[in-house]
């Protein structure tokens, strides 16, 4: 519904004018968002995307002022005609979640924790309420009981604290908290970011759906394109503090123009697209994978058979973390692990590598059982090896970078030839000449480099197969392309085999040859990728592809 | 002695505010602290008699080193003490004697010492008291103040003048006070001879013994509680909830009233708690100096002997009092912390 | 940036050479610091060369050459003692045993604080418990209360203090280097060095104490701070050796003998004075350190 009063057509909700904003930092003036032109119309939804650093969180929180003082603000904001950056703190304190509310990352810490969350929400309520006209008490729960009730969440919660709720529940108090004083614009910070594929896909349908009902603009900042595309009409790219590119979702999607919009793009592939199967995203492409030949009667190289790892939380009671599980990864495969949080994939994987003692069950390794203490276990790690997460702190921010990836030799008394040892690590994971990067510290090198590092690291020890838990789940979306090349490109070239966990479907599609789908401690689906993705038999896997913001591209075709 | 002055330390070995937990219920956690509090109290008890009875070696012989002696009052003494006996059951003399009430006798004033900790037992607690309270009460004070306009007059020179303080050892405090009062204030014990005897006069007449003492105490202390509680709000301002608050359109005086200064005051209070320990070390050389006859002066004066079964007796009772804070403490810390009530 | 180095043990010395400079820069930027430290410096170079630059046997009683209780003149520049010593010279020699106490008892405790810290963090399990509980029940005790306890049983003397302050100021450390090790061994990193193969040694050598060092340095500065008050107040108490002269001692006579009513300023302001500027020194220094090495504290101490 865009059809308002003749004026109000005229004058567009938001509209953003020549904004920029520096920072004044220790290190000099740094503009974090230069010349951008924005605007909203009541009722419309915009996305800006884009990586760490291009301003579009700055952008966000300039729209209420919300920006530190070391901030420098120039250019128009223009809230329905009215100019918020020149505006008296009284009159702001009034627009801000009168007209305009925001919506934080509330799995994060946005909410008071020590303050009920049925507060929070009435807390605005009464901070706008007309002066004198403070709401009775009976009035304000009412309504704050009606909101609960639009972001489906049960009243009782009210008298809950933060703490006590999932991570999907706090967002929808945030949403609940953003909908309170009726604002005609809500913007919302990567709202679904820290969330699970399936919470996410709920959050992001009831902010469509109340956004629509309400005739409320929405502006939505995210990284991640399909999340965006699946919520907003118009994209906005932003790269280093300037829009690149803006349309409407659905062609900027299928055809995107600017470089970064298409390395954006393309490091979100479309489970089912053949083009992107085997094809991460890199800056130049890559040759076109070989054909596997499967060798039917050797044995896998990691196996497990029937794992089962129980821990027992405070009360006493049980957890089945991983509750008996068989899988198997051979050699020269790539097998993902694909489960959300709590799935128990991260449990599973340090079973694996032994950094975990399971209750029963046995691991093998090329046919032999993996002792689980002692020298055993130390001669096992130079078989599998691990790459974490987040690189920036998977590596010692004291060590060079020399001394991260000769960590593994010394451990195990081959310093011998530490330094050829340490070169040919290195320049295996692309990192060329690696003389260039022996006395780097982390916090120099860019979050791709140090994920390098990192597989440097393992590669030093000369292992048979890579344990990668979300490899480039902390990286930037142009980066993570990269990563996921040089994993295929170490199976090619070194015969690596590889098991990947990640929550994300697409990677799967993207370099994996088998995949297998973990649920509450168990796989419920194992398969190659065409066969689980393109053809999934159990529920979950259905309601994950469902769930997938981009859809597939089978579904595509499809209006969803 | 107070102590070391570091940011870096959580406030609270109470609890990990970002732990999940699932409910244990408000019983068990009473009944686990005080299962706790039990244990220590018995770890006070052994350790009193360790040090006492049996680190000395011959705790007589350690008594009677600054005196004269001959071996016939020696002999005497050891069977008066109990020391000729086996340690095991001198252990469980002690532990049946401290259960009775009886902590034995002092041997420099020849009176059970439990009389004498009765009797210097309200003294202690009216200055530790009545300065532990003032220094809350200004340090907190002054604290949010000075981290609300963090940077200006008011907080460097209150900083400064807090660190400067915290560097001074109460004992000299108190002797500068002494002498710079000059007279204004009495100088030693607590009760006037030659006051009135009704009611009011008595008590105008302690309040008037009690300033300097209870300022030279409560110096010391109010700096440190500023200290903490200044880092711990300047610590929360920069916390997230506290855009959202402000995103929500409050006044920058309310996000901080309702929002930051709540949520910064609950690890200084339970920190002022556990703190106790050190006022109650302070009082001892505060009462030296001012001979404020309380448990502080009758351990000072039992140090010249030493008169080892007061100093046993004081030690047994301050600690003991310290545990029963501590208790007090984690108790309230969980009354006001809905994070770990729901644990 | 770097020249081409030939050696991976000359990476390593340079990276440390280079961490130093970081930290000896930021730290100089830090008025208070600076301040504090270039007294320490006076101080200490003053402690030391005591007996070059001053004559000891003017501490002897028998010896004393001035009158009881003089006003500050020319031949004594901060008056005399009740013995007719130089009150001046007694300051002088005073700072000697305040820094030897100080310094010695801090390094058992920090080293007991250090040792219990990282082991009650890094093996977990019943261990890990039953340490944390004999540090909680250490730290709530009144540390000076036990202190005088200690003295009083064990021979009357230095070593005495030392070993009493050493023994009752550890907790402190121990509970800031267990927080530090638990935080450090949360990190990936750690977890990386096990699969790498890291044993205990490892990790506890390579990663965990030189992340907890720089912390523990800046405690220890504080920590001999508090150090010295205590031992100033154990010997007021009159706990310390009789023989020594030391300020605490100096404050304790000037007491008994009634100094303080002849209003003899000159003997109680001196002792106090010094022990004020070493404590602050030594605050202001470990503050400034804490906020090189933990940047998050910037916000809060600043």
């Amino acid at each position: 519904m865009t059809e308002t009063t003749g004026a109000a057509a005229k004058t567009p909700l938001l509209r953003l004018k020549d904004l920029d904003v520096t920072y004044s930092t220790g290190g000099g003036d740094v503009a974090a968002v230069r010349k951008v032109n924005l605007s909203l119309a009541a009722g419309d939804t915009l996305g800006v995307a884009g990586e760490s650093g291009s301003g579009k969180s700055t952008v966000a929180m300039s729209v209420l002022r919300l920006l530190p003082r070391s901030a420098k603000v120039s250019g128009e904001i223009l809230l329905d005609g009215e100019d918020v950056t020149t505006m008296k703190w009284g009159r702001l304190r009034a627009v801000r979640w009168g007209e305009a509310s925001v919506v934080f990352q509330g799995a994060m810490h946005a909410l008071n924790p020590v303050r009920k969350i049925g507060e929070q929400i009435a807390e605005p309520i009464r901070v706008h309420a007309e002066a004198g006209k403070v709401p009775p008490d009976a009035e304000v729960r009412a309504r704050v009981a009606e909101l609960l009730e639009q972001v489906d969440l049960p009243k009782s919660r009210a008298g809950a604290y933060p703490h006590e709720l999932s991570g999907g529940q706090k967002q929808r108090v945030m949403i609940a908290m953003a909908l309170a004083c009726r604002p005609r614009l809500i913007i919302a910070d990567e709202p679904t970011t820290a969330l699970d594929v399936i919470v996410q896909a709920q959050v992001l349908d009831l902010l469509s759906a109340l956004v629509a009902e309400h005739s409320i603009g929405l502006i939505m900042i995210s990284h991640d394109l399909s999340v965006l595309a699946s919520t907003c009409a118009r994209i906005a790219v932003m790269y280093d503090g300037e829009v690149v590119e803006e349309r409407p979702s659905a062609e900027l999607m299928s055809a995107p123009r600017h470089p970064h919009s298409q390395a954006l793009a393309a490091a979100f592939p479309t489970v089912g697209d053949p083009v992107s199967r085997y094809a991460p995203a890199t800056a130049t492409p890559l040759p076109p994978e070989p054909e596997r030949a499967v060798e039917p009667g050797r044995a896998p190289l990691l196996s497990a058979e029937d794992l089962r790892v129980t821990f027992r939380d405070r009360n006493g009671a049980k957890i089945n973390a991983v509750a008996g599980v068989d899988l198997d990864v051979r050699h020269d495969e790539i097998v993902a692990l694909v489960g959300q949080s709590g799935s128990g994939k991260t449990t599973l994987a340090r079973t694996l590598l032994g950094l975990q003692k399971p209750t029963s069950g046995i691991v093998r390794y090329d046919g032999n059982p993996v002792p689980m203490s002692g020298a055993g276990l130390k001669a096992y790690r130079r078989h599998v090896q691990l790459v974490l997460q987040d690189p920036s702190s998977a590596l010692n921010p004291r060590h060079t970078v020399y001394e991260a990836v000769a960590e593994g030799p010394r451990i195990h008394g081959l310093e011998e030839n530490e330094l050829a040892i340490v070169t040919k690590a290195l320049e295996s994971a692309e990192l060329r000449p690696a003389e260039k990067y022996f006395s780097r510290l982390p916090h120099e090198l860019s979050g791709g480099q140090r994920q390098r590092v990192v597989i440097a690291g393992a590669l030093a020890l000369e292992p048979g197969m890579l344990v990668a838990d979300e490899p480039v789940a902390s990286l930037d979306a142009s980066v993570r392309g990269e990563i996921l090349a040089l994993l295929l490109r170490l199976r090619r070239e070194l015969g690596l085999a590889a098991l990947v966990i990640t929550h994300d479907l697409g990677l799967a599609w993207n370099i994996a040859d088998r995949v297998a789908v973990m649920y509450r401690g168990e796989l419920v689906e194992v398969g190659t990728v065409e066969e689980v993705l393109l053809d999934p038999q159990h529920e979950y896997t259905k309601s994950l592809l469902a769930a997938l913001p981009g859809g597939t591209s089978v579904r595509t075709a499809v209006d969803r | 002695m107070t102590d070391a002055l570091s940011s870096t330390e959580a406030p609270s070995p109470l609890v990990d505010p970002d732990e999940r937990r699932g409910g244990t219920g408000t019983t068990r956690f009473v009944l686990t602290k005080l299962a706790e509090a039990l244990a220590s109290l018995i770890l006070v008890v052994i350790l009193g008699f360790l040090l006492f009875r049996m680190i000395p070696g011959d705790p007589v012989l350690t008594m009677t080193r600054n005196r004269p002696t001959s071996p016939a009052l020696l002999a005497e003494l050891r069977a008066r003490m109990g020391v000729d006996k086996p340690i095991l059951t001198q252990f469980f003399d002690y532990v049946r004697g401290l259960l009775r009430g009886d902590m034995g006798t002092s041997y420099i004033l020849q009176r059970p010492v439990a009389d004498l900790i009765a009797e210097r037992a309200w003294p202690t607690i009216l200055l530790v008291g009545s300065a532990t309270l003032l220094a809350v009460a200004l340090g907190l004070w002054l604290g949010v103040r000075a981290a609300w306009k963090r940077g200006s007059f008011f907080d460097r020179a209150h900083t400064g003048i807090a660190l400067t303080l915290w560097s001074v050892p109460q004992f000299w405090l108190g002797l500068l006070l002494l002498v710079a009062s000059n007279g204004l204030f009495p100088s030693r014990g607590m009760h006037s001879p030659d006051a009135a005897p009704d009611f009011l006069s008595q008590t105008l007449d302690v309040a008037h013994h009690l300033v300097l003492p209870c300022v030279t105490l409560l110096v010391v202390f109010y700096a440190q509680y500023m200290l903490v509680m200044r880092s711990s709000l300047l610590g929360e301002m920069n916390s997230e909830y506290l855009t959202t608050a402000r995103a929500k359109g409050l006044r920058e005086d309310l996000v901080r009233r309702r929002h930051a200064v709540p949520n910064a005051l609950l690890p200084t209070v339970t920190l002022v708690f556990l703190q106790f320990g050190m006022v109650v070390s302070g009082s001892v050389s505060v009462e030296a100096v001012f001979s404020w006859p309380g448990l502080g002066q009758l351990t000072y004066d039992a140090l010249h002997g030493p008169d080892l079964p007061v100093l046993q007796g004081v030690f047994v009772v301050l600690a003991g009092a310290v545990v029963v804070m501590n208790l007090l403490a984690e108790l309230l810390y969980r009354v006001l912390d809905p994070r770990v009530r729901a644990a | 940036m770097s020249t081409p180095v030939s050696s991976p043990r000359a990476i390593v010395w340079q990276r440390r050479r280079a961490a130093v400079a970081k930290i000896w820069r930021e730290f100089a930027s830090n008025k208070g610091g600076l301040i504090g430290l270039g007294f320490l410096a006076v101080i200490v170079v003053l402690a030391v060369l005591a007996p070059v630059i001053t004559d000891e046997s003017g501490l002897d009683v028998t010896k004393a050459t001035g009158g009881p209780l003089r006003p500050p003149s020319g031949e004594f520049p901060l008056g005399t003692d009740v013995d007719g010593r130089s009150v001046l010279l007694m300051t002088f020699w005073g700072a000697r045993v305040s820094l030897l106490v100080g310094f010695s008892a801090t390094v058992l405790s920090v080293l007991i604080g250090t040792v219990i810290g990282v082991a009650a963090a890094h093996f977990g399990g019943w261990l890990s418990a039953l340490l944390l509980r004999f540090t909680d029940f250490f730290l709530v005790l009144p540390s000076l209360v036990l202190a005088i306890a200690l003295s009083a049983v064990l021979p009357q003397g230095i070593s005495t203090i030392i070993l009493a302050v050493g023994i009752t100021s550890w907790p402190t450390t121990a509970r800031l280097v267990r927080a530090q090790t638990l935080t450090i061994e949360s990190l990936p990193y750690i977890e990386r060095s096990k699969a790498l193969g890291g044993g205990h040694l490892h990790i506890v050598g390579k990663h965990v104490l030189p992340g907890v060092m720089p912390l523990v340095l800046a405690n220890t500065t504080l920590v001999v701070g508090n150090s010295i008050i205590a031992e100033s107040t154990l010997s007021f108490l009159g706990v310390g050796d009789p023989t020594e002269v030391s300020w605490g001692s100096m404050l304790s006579t000037a007491l008994t003998t009634g100094a303080v009513t002849r209003g003899a300023w000159w003997y109680l302001l001196p002792p106090g004075l010094a022990i004020v500027v070493i404590v602050l020194s030594f605050t202001l220094v470990g503050r400034a350190l804490e906020t090189v090495l933990n940047p998050r504290l910037r916000g809060e101490h600043s």
